[in-house]
């Protein structure tokens, strides 16, 4: 088993006839996700890796079941592409762009729960769940990182994730299934939203996050784990714990302000809670040791 | 992007929100007609991005005419590099409020923040008294109704006329804030001066940045940056600070360098910049190590764990940028990622002595840094 996507979730890639969405679709192909087909205004009657391509969602939808909408569109267009995927009535959304409006990442976030869906991103690289499948742009076939096992992981950087996951590789584990949320100051869906999935799934024996400083996610985090919403071993590593007040790093969403966001605030809330922060990446898997958790 | 104080007072003047008279001087001698104006007694402000600008020295009350006369020439000095001073007048303040707008990422709504203790710092006061602060989430779907607007300024317990003044200033900052893709949206203090009139003391905007291609009102200019290095990373689209310190890092992805960054102060070493030049940029590392040799440091240390931004492309980047720009420092690397065999080859075969680990490529740019072995 796996998270939010696995080989029998059929997936829809708006953007699909885009170099980097066509790129893409052929990767995701490649690893046993179910691409059913695509959408590109003005593109029907098209195909992409032998998947017909449609003007808009609602009538691909109408041609295909679709459980998931896959968006390669840039930035300034992804509110618009996120609302038609809802519209035609799509409950799993991963977005990918850098850059995306701060007032409509609120939009999106707030439209995503009036439908009761989940949008993964955006500036993530999105969600795999390794050997089954992925909607986003990971190069699966990269096994120092991208090796199947017991361990959930959820990350706000894709850089880092590479580094972190393949300590957790090297120290004997793998992934049951990687969610980017994503690196802005307003994530489609965050970190604790999709603890309640991997508490049930029987496969993830432990979740990893990679945070960093700014927002109050990993906080949340820590109140999941006291409220007993989530009860399986969590270790965290948090990138920013030296860096100065109201300075962005790198990341939209990487700067403390208004008094909030600092990594040891963080550090407190999950230490409190009963996780284990590891202060540098090599140590991830080391902690999850420490924790009992098997090498499957 | 973070507006002037000048800037955000024009926005807050068209939109309605009373501001203090003003005139904005580019020299000191401007400062005589300006006087023309806004008579003395006057407040001489400094027109810089930094917080804190009163207990720096920058903001300053002045009684006269002479008194203006020596701040501006004193806030004018070179060395300080100020090149705006907003010459307002002094009010007469009864009472000083705090308002903001900004966005509340979790429940994906605008929040209408007020106290009624304004002009201190609103982070300590969050901390020290909470109970004073009134927060009113937004729907942005609706934006902020007159109700709630109403609701909080009578929460305040001020007179009538007051309270309808309040009202009207909240209901015109929550349209600057949505007209301008705000992240935040600032007055503190809001006067209330002895005649019962609401106005702007003071004025923060902050744009999102992600939302510039559609305000393009402000656009950045060079004399908005720091520096040159600054000017030019962003005119290419790399991410880069500068700070005082002795490594320069160029690294790949925001994460990565955040994390390289910590590693460096927990092996005692000082940062000189912050370089990213993953993601879409992972093919300009000569313009990236161009970037990094104009800010002072002694090591340049170059961290990547790239997927699509492959190992051997940037390790060929790095070999190209050393032979173009014959650095005056050493570069330690570790390259890292797809294709990462051909990367450690490729340094190697330049002569380079590539670390494969982060901790250890960190341990020996701070041994350099601090003097110890090559």
């Amino acid at each position: 088993m796996s998270i939010f996507i696995d080989q029998t979730t059929t997936v829809c890639v708006q953007g699909i006839t885009g170099k980097e969405g066509s790129f893409w679709t052929k990767h995701m192909i490649e690893l046993g996700t179910q691409v059913v087909c695509g959408v590109t205004p003005g593109k029907e009657g098209q195909t992409v890796e032998n998947k017909p391509v449609y003007n808009s969602v609602k009538k691909a939808a109408q041609q295909h079941n679709i459980d998931a909408s896959m968006l390669f569109v840039p930035p300034r267009f992804t509110k618009d592409a996120v609302f038609e995927a809802l519209d035609a009535g799509i409950k799993k959304i991963v977005t990918i762009g850098d850059g995306i409006p701060l007032h409509d990442m609120v939009a999106i976030r707030q439209a995503a729960k009036v439908h009761n869906a989940m949008v993964v991103g955006g500036n993530t690289s999105g969600v795999i769940s390794p050997k089954l499948a992925m909607m986003g742009s990971f190069p699966h076939w990269i096994e120092r990182v991208y090796k199947k096992g017991n361990i959930g992981i959820m990350t706000r950087s894709g850089s880092l994730t590479n580094e972190v996951t393949a300590m957790v590789v090297a120290a004997g584990y793998g992934v049951s299934t990687l969610i980017g949320v994503g690196g802005d100051p307003v994530p489609g869906t965050r970190f604790a939203e999709f603890l309640e999935l991997y508490e049930n799934d029987p496969e993830t024996e432990a979740v990893v996050i990679i945070g960093e400083l700014g927002g109050t996610m990993e906080e949340e985090v820590a109140e999941a784990i006291n409220d007993k919403r989530f009860t399986k071993p969590l270790v965290a590593f948090l990138g920013g714990r030296t860096a100065p007040k109201g300075q962005k790093m790198g990341h939209a969403g990487a700067i403390i302000s208004g008094g909030k966001g600092s990594v040891e605030d963080k550090i407190e809330a999950l230490t409190k809670a009963g996780a284990l922060v590891a202060e540098r990446p090599r140590l991830v898997g080391e902690l999850l040791e420490e924790l009992g958790v098997s090498k499957a | 992007m973070k507006l002037f104080e000048y800037q955000a007072k024009d926005i807050f003047k068209e939109a309605g929100i009373p501001i203090p008279n003003s005139v904005l001087i580019q020299e000191e001698t401007m400062l005589e007609k300006a006087l023309d104006t806004v008579k003395t007694p006057c407040v001489v402000k400094s027109q810089v991005l930094s917080g804190g600008r009163g207990k720096a020295g920058l903001v300053v009350f002045t009684k006269t005419k002479e008194d203006a006369q020596k701040e501006t020439k004193r806030l004018f000095a070179k060395d300080l590099n100020i090149k705006h001073l907003l010459i307002e007048e002094a009010i007469d303040i009864k009472q000083e409020i705090y308002v903001s707008v900004t966005i509340d990422p979790n429940q994906a709504s605008a929040l209408l923040i007020v106290s009624k203790e304004g002009g201190v710092d609103i982070e300590t006061l969050a901390t020290e008294r909470p109970e004073k602060i009134i927060k009113e989430p937004i729907d942005m779907r609706y934006g902020l109704m007159p109700y709630q607007a109403s609701r909080v300024a009578y929460d305040l317990g001020f007179s009538k006329d007051i309270t309808k003044a309040l009202k009207n200033t909240f209901l015109k900052l929550y349209h600057i804030f949505v007209q301008y893709d705000a992240e935040l949206v600032e007055i503190n203090p809001l006067f209330i001066t002895q005649d019962n009139i609401v106005v702007a003391g003071d004025g923060k905007l902050m744009i999102d940045d992600n939302s510039m291609f559609r305000q393009q009102r402000y656009e950045k200019g060079q004399t908005d940056y720091k520096s040159d290095a600054e000017y030019e990373a962003a005119q290419e689209g790399i991410p880069f600070i500068e700070f005082d310190g002795d490594i320069g890092l160029m690294c790949a992805g925001a994460g990565l360098t955040t994390t390289v960054y910590d590693l460096i102060h927990y092996e005692g070493g000082t940062i000189a910049n912050y370089l990213e030049f993953g993601g879409p940029n992972y093919k300009k590392a000569v313009k990236s190590m161009e970037i990094c040799l104009k800010v002072p440091s002694k090591v340049i240390l170059v961290v990547t764990f790239g997927t699509i931004a492959r190992a051997d492309v940037m390790a060929s980047g790095i070999v190209e940028a050393i032979k173009q720009l014959k650095p005056d420092r050493p570069i330690v690397t570790c390259i890292r990622g797809t294709n990462e065999k051909e990367a450690v080859n490729i340094l190697k075969e330049a002569g380079l002595e590539p670390v494969f680990d982060t901790e250890e490529a960190v341990r020996k740019a701070v041994d350099i840094a601090k003097g110890g072995s090559k």
